[in-house]
C-alpha cells in the first residue's frame, strides 16, 4: 500500500512540471511552420515598402503602420524597462511607453537608406526559451550577409516578433543594458531615463 | 634611468587602477547593489576614460580613414582581406581547440589551413569552405572559458577597446602566436608585420561601420551598449562552438546508424 501510494506520489511529482508548462507553452509559442510563415510575410511585406516607389516619408509613414502590426512594441518596451518598470509610477510608465514607440519610429526611419536594395531569405526554426527562433540571412548591396534571427511569440492570439538577434545579440537586451544603465547613473530615477529619452528624440527629429 | 622607469611603471599603474574604481553602492540599498553586480564593471571609471580617448581617436583618423577604405574597395576585396587574416590566425586557432579538447573544430581549422594557404593562394581566397569546411572562430579567451575561467570584470583597453580581464590574455597571445613571429627579425617581415596588422584594424573598422554608427546614433548610453553588445557576442561566439562540439560518426558505421548519429549540425558544417 505504501509503495503504491509513493508511486502515485511520485508520478503525481513527475508530471507536476509537465501539467504546469505545456499548456502555457502551448497557448504561448506559435507552431515553427506558422512563425516561419509570419516572418516570411512580414519580411516580404517589409522588402516592398523599403524597395518600392514613393517618398522617403511615405515609406516611413508605411513602415511605422508595419511594424505596429507585427512587433511586439509593448512587450518589448516593458522588458526593456525591466526592473525599473515597477517602481515606475502609473503616469511614467505611460510617458515611457509613448516615447519609447516614438523612439522607436525614428530608429526605423533612419534606417531605410541603409537598407535600400535588401533581400532576405527564411532559413530553419528552432524553439527557443522566449518563443520560435526563425532564421534570416539578411543580405544588403556593398555588405556582407548577415545572420538574423527573429523570435516570434503569439501575443494578443496574433505571432508577433518580440525579439530581434543579430549575430547572437539580443536587441531588446542590449537595449535593457542601455536603458538601465542611464538610470544607475542617476541614482535609480526613472526621470532621468525618460529625460534621455527625450532628448535623443529631439536629437534625431532635428537630423 | 632604465630602472627608475621600471620600478615607476607598476606604482603608475596600480595608482591608474585605484583611481579608476568606482565606489559600489551599499549593500543596504539592494537594488542598486545587484545592478552594480549585474553589471560587472567596478573599473568603469577608468574605462569611460579610455572610452572617450577611442571614440576622439575613431572620430578623427580611424572613421575617416576607413570610410576611405570603403571607398576604393568593394565588399569582395574587404571579404578577401578578412579571409586572409583569419588564415593567419589558423595555426594558433589550431592549438586552442587542440587544447579545449574540440577535436571537430581541431580537425576543421587544419584542412581549412591546409587548403586555403595553398589553393587558396595564403588565405586571399576560402576554397576550404566551398568543400564543407566554414570557418570556425576562437581564441585564448574562449578558450579559458571553456576550463571555467570567469570573464572578470569589463574592460575597456585604449586602441583595443571592448574587453575583460580574461579575455585581454588575447592581445599578447595573438602577438606572439602568428606564423610571422618565429621567424628572425627581419625589414621585409617589419614591414610585412605593421602593415597587416594596420589593414587588418582598418578593415575591421569598416566591417563594423554600420554597427558602430548605428548604436552611435540611437543609443542613450552608447558605453553601456558596447559593452552589453561585446559581452552577448562572447556569449554567444562560446554557445557556438560548444553546440558544434559533436560526435563525427566514423566511415565504417553502416549508413543507418550513421543516419541516426548525423547531428542537425553538419547541414550548417
Amino acid at each position: 500500500m505504501a509503495a503504491y501510494f509513493r508511486r502515485v506520489l511520485l508520478g503525481a511529482f513527475a508530471l507536476l512540471p509537465a501539467l504546469a508548462v505545456t499548456p502555457a507553452a502551448r497557448a504561448a509559442a506559435p507552431s515553427a511552420p506558422s512563425a516561419q510563415h509570419f516572418i516570411k510575410q512580414s519580411g516580404d511585406k517589409l522588402v516592398s515598402i523599403i524597395n518600392g516607389p514613393g517618398s522617403t516619408g511615405q515609406k516611413a509613414a508605411d513602415l511605422r503602420n508595419l511594424v505596429n502590426n507585427i512587433v511586439a512594441v509593448d512587450q518589448i518596451g516593458k522588458f526593456v524597462l525591466g526592473r525599473y518598470w515597477r517602481v515606475a509610477t502609473p503616469s511614467q510608465r505611460s510617458e515611457y511607453m509613448n516615447l519609447y514607440h516614438q523612439l522607436l519610429a525614428y530608429n526605423i526611419t533612419t534606417q531605410i537608406r541603409a537598407y535600400k536594395g535588401v533581400t532576405f531569405t527564411v532559413g530553419r526554426t528552432q524553439t527557443g526559451p522566449q518563443g520560435e527562433m526563425v532564421s534570416t540571412v539578411v543580405t544588403r548591396q556593398g555588405q556582407s550577409p548577415a545572420h538574423v534571427q527573429w523570435v516570434v511569440d503569439e501575443v494578443g492570439g496574433a505571432p508577433k516578433i518580440v525579439d530581434v538577434v543579430v549575430e547572437g545579440t539580443s536587441l531588446r537586451v542590449t537595449e535593457r543594458s542601455d536603458y538601465a544603465s542611464v538610470i544607475n547613473d542617476h541614482g535609480g530615477q526613472v526621470t532621468a531615463l525618460l529625460e534621455a529619452m527625450k532628448q535623443q528624440l529631439h536629437k534625431m527629429q532635428a537630423g | 634611468m632604465g630602472i627608475a622607469i621600471r620600478s615607476i611603471l607598476p606604482v603608475l599603474a596600480a595608482a591608474g587602477l585605484l583611481a579608476g574604481c568606482a565606489t559600489p553602492p551599499p549593500r543596504s540599498n539592494q537594488a542598486a547593489y545587484q545592478a552594480y553586480q549585474q553589471q560587472n564593471d567596478p573599473l568603469k571609471p577608468m574605462n569611460k576614460v579610455f572610452y572617450r580617448f577611442n571614440n576622439t581617436l575613431d572620430t578623427y583618423v580611424l572613421k575617416p580613414v576607413a570610410l576611405g577604405y570603403i571607398d576604393v574597395t568593394t565588399p569582395g576585396v574587404r571579404r578577401h582581406v578578412s579571409d586572409f587574416m583569419s588564415n593567419m590566425q589558423a595555426p594558433a586557432q589550431l592549438l586552442y581547440f587542440m587544447a579545449s579538447g574540440k577535436p571537430r573544430d581541431a580537425g576543421t581549422t587544419l584542412v581549412r589551413f591546409l587548403v586555403n594557404s595553398t589553393v587558396g593562394i595564403g588565405g586571399i581566397f576560402d576554397p576550404a569552405a566551398t568543400l564543407g569546411y566554414r570557418h570556425v572562430y576562437t581564441d585564448l579567451g574562449l578558450t579559458l572559458a571553456g576550463y571555467g575561467v570567469p570573464a572578470g570584470p569589463y574592460l575597456y583597453l585604449p586602441l583595443f577597446g571592448p574587453s575583460g580581464v580574461r579575455d585581454a590574455t588575447n592581445i599578447p597571445a595573438d602577438f606572439v602566436m602568428t606564423p610571422t613571429f618565429p621567424p628572425p627579425p627581419s625589414t621585409g617581415l617589419s614591414i610585412f608585420n605593421y602593415s597587416s596588422a594596420g589593414l587588418n584594424v582598418v578593415n575591421t573598422r569598416a566591417q563594423l561601420h554600420g554597427t558602430i554608427s548605428n548604436v552611435k546614433a540611437t543609443a542613450l548610453d552608447p558605453y553601456a551598449t558596447f559593452r552589453s553588445l561585446y559581452r552577448q557576442h562572447r556569449a554567444a561566439q562560446l554557445k557556438t562552438i560548444n553546440r558544434r562540439d559533436v560526435v563525427t560518426p566514423p566511415a565504417w558505421y553502416p549508413a543507418s546508424v550513421r543516419a541516426r548519429m548525423k547531428h542537425q549540425e553538419y547541414g550548417q558544417q
